[in-house]
């Protein structure tokens, strides 16, 4: 965890859930794994606040319990990850993901999912049908049917998984399978939800009926009724089965569609349709974690293609024989093709390093960073030469970069003390480190503009209080009818150049908000590519 | 490690530095705050989507903070005790009672036990969350009546009785008093007041507004 993680997770979580789980976040991420008396301690909060976000860290996944870790009398002690709460920053690019695959029903489903942390099945459809018949026409309401049905066709592409159970936590007798239970008290590494064969098994819920629109005329009904339900809670057959978002899947689908997009760029639309048709054909059968897809023959490429795409058997030999020369993530054509994801990802991420260079030193720097990472290692004449740069400008450019640590100096002695005179002195690019220093860039990036944006909110605190408090007069206002008079003498209560002030304080904040979105696109590439290149390869 | 150890490089071998050149002046004052940037950044990406994706982000931080997982730290203490405090204490402790957890998925020792109101001496009583509420009411209303009851047979006899049932009676009080909280819920909440909350409201938040940017003219 780096210091520039920390702050970051920091932010997310006050963001999210107060400042409280802040601290307790903050602390345990600084501190490792620890018990509940040491947590206390360090924050100096009483003990019931830091019971309770430990309890809403470990609901939403950022932080798991260990029991028994030193014997069998020792206290359970709390251990964070760091990179579930960076997940954080993803969550709207999950949620418009899910939109576009699944439509409105699928969006709200992973949206009550990643605001609950961890739900059962009928939680979820109860909620989310009861959302989509708020919004629906008067008269209609949503089929727990057609909820439900969405969330198994999630379920069976992997975008949910089931939650692992628990384990020692505590009680006894629970029935559930694949569990892990008295023989290893003191289990070494936490088992990973797909350890487990029920994972995506959808189980059988009984959810019949249709959701009902709230009663807002029978207030003193509804609030009975709303008491009843939270009284005796229903059982639906799946108690205890909780599921949660996948967030390796949505990564492997984001990695996929940033691969087409890159060979519909370089290439042309039908070569990207390809792509596309051979990554959804290895979608399910590939882990996330494979350097390249499954084999395929070129004629289950070609069965398999989209009807729209009517192109001759002939025309897509060519198609592959056309990616497998190409730099970018090729095929590699035997009889079948498999795809290097490995290599897609390096190459994207060279791209990546290649424009951050050109937009922050000129297309100067980046002629000369872009000639390094092909040629390895070169002399300063070399370099000049190369890049057809006059000496003094590309000495400066190459210092710059050097500075900035993202070109290194390698020195090949000719005598074994060193002499300058009779030193070869290389410049060299090592694609990882230097991913792994401009993520950590980007992490500082993102924090930055996430307390810029507090910054701004809480300058403009008292005026935003304001105009929420106007809107909420005008809302009731017209709610029960009222003249245009009344509302707009509630309107000019905002003075014009306070109007002024609030349109520039959202335009600020949008632009600050939308800037880390895309700062995440960047983080997602470079974390995907260390940890493709940084895994063992079996 | 470039010029350490063995390959220590003499001072004049500095290759930013020509011969027959001082050292560049040192900086006399701090760097500046925002500076000037050689390179102009390209602009945010716009269109549908990123619009799309801006709004989701901002709805789902203000749903967050509706939601009983955000905890707000314990309201800063005021110069003075207020009779008001009270009733405002109360506020914060409902967020998390709206959240039932599965206690099977957590450990024993995170769990909370909410002290009711105490009325003179009575041991509190804890509340799992996992426990439906109204079977425990009941449970202790029965206690109680079955208490009133062999009280009542002995109340004649014993003078400290008094005291004992001044505690019973005060509790089925207090069971009352919290059923018909549940049922009026909302703002009536709590030691049974008559007033709403914004009765307490001591007028310390209006017109605490600064005046800066005001145009007009303060009278």
């Amino acid at each position: 965890m780096t210091a520039q993680e920390v702050r970051l997770c920091g932010l997310l979580l006050q963001e999210h859930f107060g400042e409280v789980v802040e601290k307790v976040g903050r602390n345990l991420l600084k501190s490792g794994t620890q018990n509940l008396r040491a947590i206390v301690h360090e924050t100096g909060l009483s003990v019931d606040l830091v019971k309770k976000s430990l309890c809403v860290l470990m609901q939403h996944g950022a932080c798991s319990f260990i029991q028994g870790r030193k014997g069998p009398g020792s206290p359970t002690e709390y251990k964070a990850h760091c990179d579930r709460m960076l997940r954080i920053l993803r969550y709207p690019r999950y949620i418009y993901t899910a939109k576009t695959l699944y439509g409105d029903t699928g969006e709200l489903i992973i949206e009550e999912l990643l605001q609950r942390g961890h739900m059962t099945m009928s939680n979820t459809v109860k909620t989310v049908a009861d959302r989509l018949t708020q919004s629906m026409d008067e008269g209609s309401s949503m089929d727990y049917g057609e909820v439900s049905s969405t969330f198994s066709k999630l379920v069976e592409t992997h975008f949910l998984q089931r939650c692992p159970p628990a384990v020692g936590a505590g009680t006894t007798g629970s029935s559930q399978t694949a569990n892990s239970t008295s023989a290893a008290p003191a289990s070494s590494t936490a088992p990973t939800p797909e350890s487990f064969p029920d994972c995506y098994r959808v189980p059988q819920v009984t959810l019949i009926g249709r959701s009902k629109r709230p009663l807002a005329s029978e207030e003193g009904e509804d609030q009975r009724n709303a008491k009843k339900a939270k009284m005796d809670p229903e059982t639906h057959g799946d108690e205890g089965i909780y599921w949660q978002v996948n967030f390796e899947r949505f990564h492997q689908h984001f990695r996929d569609q940033t691969i087409i997009s890159a060979v519909a760029n370089k290439l042309d639309q039908t070569s990207s349709e390809i792509v596309r048709t051979m990554l959804r054909m290895s979608e399910v059968t590939t882990s996330s974690t494979a350097p390249c897809t499954k084999p395929l023959s070129a004629n289950e490429i070609f069965r398999s293609l989209p009807s729209t795409y009517n192109i001759p058997r002939h025309i897509l030999d060519q198609y592959l024989t056309l990616l497998v020369d190409d730099p970018v993530g090729p095929p590699h054509l035997k009889y079948h093709s498999d795809f290097y994801l490995n290599q897609a990802l390096a190459n994207l991420a060279r791209a990546t390093l290649e424009s951050i260079v050109q937009e922050r030193f000129g297309s100067r720097s980046a002629r000369i960073f872009r000639l390094l990472l092909r040629k390895r290692h070169l002399e300063q004449k070399q370099v000049e030469d190369f890049a057809m740069i006059p000496a003094k400008e590309a000495k400066d450019m190459l210092y710059t970069l050097l500075s900035q640590n993202l070109v290194q100096l390698q020195e090949i002695p000719k005598t074994p003390d060193f002499a300058p005179s009779r030193t070869f002195y290389l410049y060299t690019v090592n694609q990882l480190p230097t991913a792994r220093l401009l993520l950590q860039n980007c992490y500082k990036t993102v924090a930055n503009l996430m307390e810029r944006r507090l910054f701004e909110a809480k300058e403009s605190k008292r005026l935003l209080e304001k105009s929420q408090r106007i809107e909420a007069i005008l809302a009731s206002l017209q709610a029960s009818g009222a003249e245009p008079e009344q509302l707009t003498e509630v309107e000019e209560m905002i003075t014009a150049p306070e109007k002024q002030q609030l349109d520039s304080l959202r335009l600020h904040v949008n632009k600050l908000d939308s800037a880390e979105n895309q700062v995440d696109e960047t983080i997602f590439l470079l974390e995907s590519y260390i940890s493709s290149s940084t895994k063992p390869t079996s | 490690m470039a010029g350490r150890g063995r390959g220590r490089r003499p001072f004049g071998t500095d290759p930013s530095i020509s011969r027959g050149e001082g050292l560049p002046p040192g900086l006399q004052q701090p760097t500046p705050v925002f500076p000037v940037m050689e390179q102009k950044p390209l602009p945010l990406a716009g269109g549908e989507e990123a619009e799309y994706l801006l709004a989701l982000k901002q709805d789902f931080r203000g749903v967050m903070k509706n939601l009983p997982f955000f905890i707000k730290p314990a309201a800063a203490q005021r110069d003075v005790q207020r009779y008001s405090d009270k009733y405002h204490s109360s506020e914060q402790t409902n967020s998390l009672t709206d959240w039932n957890l599965d206690w099977r998925r957590f450990p024993r020792e995170l769990q909370v036990h909410i002290r009711r109101r105490v009325r003179e001496g009575l041991a509190f009583s804890t509340m799992d969350s996992s426990v439906p509420v109204q079977k425990k009411k009941k449970k202790e209303e029965e206690e109680v009546l079955l208490k009133l009851e062999t009280l009542e047979k002995k109340e004649e006899h014993e003078q400290s009785s008094e005291e004992e049932e001044g505690g019973v009676k005060k509790k089925p009080e207090e069971e009352e008093g919290a059923e018909a909280e549940e049922e009026y819920d909302e703002e009536e909440l709590e030691e049974e007041t008559d007033y709403i909350m914004s009765y307490f409201d001591n007028g310390e938040e209006f017109g605490g507004d600064s005046d800066d940017n005001m145009d007009e003219a303060i009278y």
